[in-house]
């Protein structure tokens, strides 16, 4: 039998102007790290690095589920409502909870569309934060697929959504992490994953605030996997390179997911970014 | 080529889960590989049969063209990147997927693990 460090607890926020009850987990003590899961999925891709004795020895991980995913529930009257998440919606979020927890320029870690958001958070709201690791991410890419596919009422789109994103998964990921990770875009709630994807597929406005950002205040680390069909190395890249100061870190083995597909072969990754952060004194929640 | 798709047709059969995630599938796909054509036959997840073109007389409900280099990375233990997935050889321009594309996205698990039946070593997923 084992009991992990990990807890979890509740948060109430205001975002555009109603209560958000949201679920959030944390290990750890001293820097505060906010990390923010990808589209489709919720805080169990984290688990991994917040029950790792090492890295949360020095840095207090904190990690949330969006509202409408994981135990984060949609807002009161959901059920007439199209989930299209939004930049402006995703930012307010991430403040509120950083407010709501009372974290003090917490690092922010996030991936894929949590990684996309960090950068925009590093743009227009960088004195908030003391750095960015920005997991899978990028300025910017079109869908190739139809994001439609994923909410009908003739096929399941969890299940269709996991069979997609499988195709960003390492082949090096061991089986058992590789399932783990699939099951959380199984049990995505109904048109939870399109209304992510319409975030991250049409807004295009952090092209133009990358040279924005300020890494002299706040560095920004950039990771991708080799094996991510959606945020490619060419991506990563490039996004780095309109961003002053960014450094960029490519992992041959792993893909989309790395922190849950494959925690053993991203963790040393993840620790060098944590080293590339400012150490900032840790204020009690 | 025929072989490997009539390795594919022998393992599934040895394969439950393939089966039971493709009942309700009923379809023939077109697998095309350079200018050589390979009609898969499905009915209630099991491979009923295999036939090769050219042909116009065999109606096929979604297609995978892709060339024979391509699919013999696909089928490694541990492709290299963009050759792991079906989606990922569109990605790469080594693939195209034509017809009813929803009908295979529907029955996509299904269909990227019966392909990942050739795989040099099955415990790696499709």
């Amino acid at each position: 039998m084992s009991i992990e460090p990990i807890t979890g607890r509740y948060l109430t926020v205001t975002v555009q102007g109603t209560p958000r009850r949201v679920y959030f987990e944390e290990a750890g003590q001293g820097r505060p790290v906010l990390c923010l899961h990808t589209a489709g999925a919720d805080t169990r891709q984290w688990r991994h690095l917040l029950n790792d004795a090492e890295i949360t020895a020095s840095n207090r991980l904190i990690a949330f589920d969006m509202p409408w995913h994981g135990k984060s529930l949609p807002p009161e009257g959901f059920e007439t409502e199209e989930y299209l998440l939004t930049t402006e919606a995703y930012i307010e979020t991430v403040l509120a909870v950083i407010d709501g927890l009372g974290l003090d320029r917490p690092v922010l870690a996030g991936c894929s569309m949590g990684g996309r958001i960090a950068l925009q958070l590093a743009a227009l709201h960088g004195h908030k934060f003391s750095g960015f690791i920005a997991i899978e991410a990028s300025d910017f890419q079109p869908a190739w697929y139809d994001i439609d596919w994923f909410h009908r009422p003739d096929a399941h789109g969890g299940e269709m959504g996991a069979a997609l994103v499988s195709a960003n998964i390492s082949p090096y990921a061991p089986n058992a992490e590789r399932w783990n990770t699939l099951w959380m875009f199984m049990q995505s709630g109904p048109g939870v994953f399109r209304g992510d994807l319409s975030f991250y597929t049409k807004d295009d406005s952090l092209i133009a605030r990358l040279p924005n950002i300020d890494t002299s205040k706040t560095p920004v680390h950039i990771i991708v996997g080799a094996y991510d069909l959606t945020c490619t190395p060419e991506d990563a890249k490039r996004t780095a390179d309109a961003i002053p100061g960014a450094t960029l870190a490519v992992m041959d083995e792993l893909g989309h997911f790395p922190m849950s597909e494959h925690p053993d072969g991203f963790r040393p990754f993840f620790a060098d970014a944590l080293a590339r952060m400012p150490v900032t004194a840790a204020k009690a929640a | 080529m025929i072989e490997t798709f009539k390795h594919i047709q022998f393992t599934l059969e040895s394969t439950p889960h393939l089966l039971r995630l493709g009942r309700l599938f009923a379809e023939t796909v077109l697998i095309q590989v350079d200018r050589h054509e390979y009609y898969l036959t499905f009915d209630k997840g099991h491979l009923v049969n295999l036939a090769e073109g050219p042909s116009r007389k065999i109606p096929w409900r979604f297609a995978l063209r892709t060339d024979a280099e391509a699919l013999e990375k696909f089928w490694q233990a541990r492709p290299e990147p963009g050759f792991h997935d079906i989606f990922g050889l569109v990605k790469i321009g080594r693939g195209r997927i034509d017809g009813d594309i929803l009908s295979l996205v529907k029955n996509l698990r299904f269909f990227k693990e019966v392909m990942g039946l050739a795989r040099a070593n099955e415990e790696v997923a499709a």
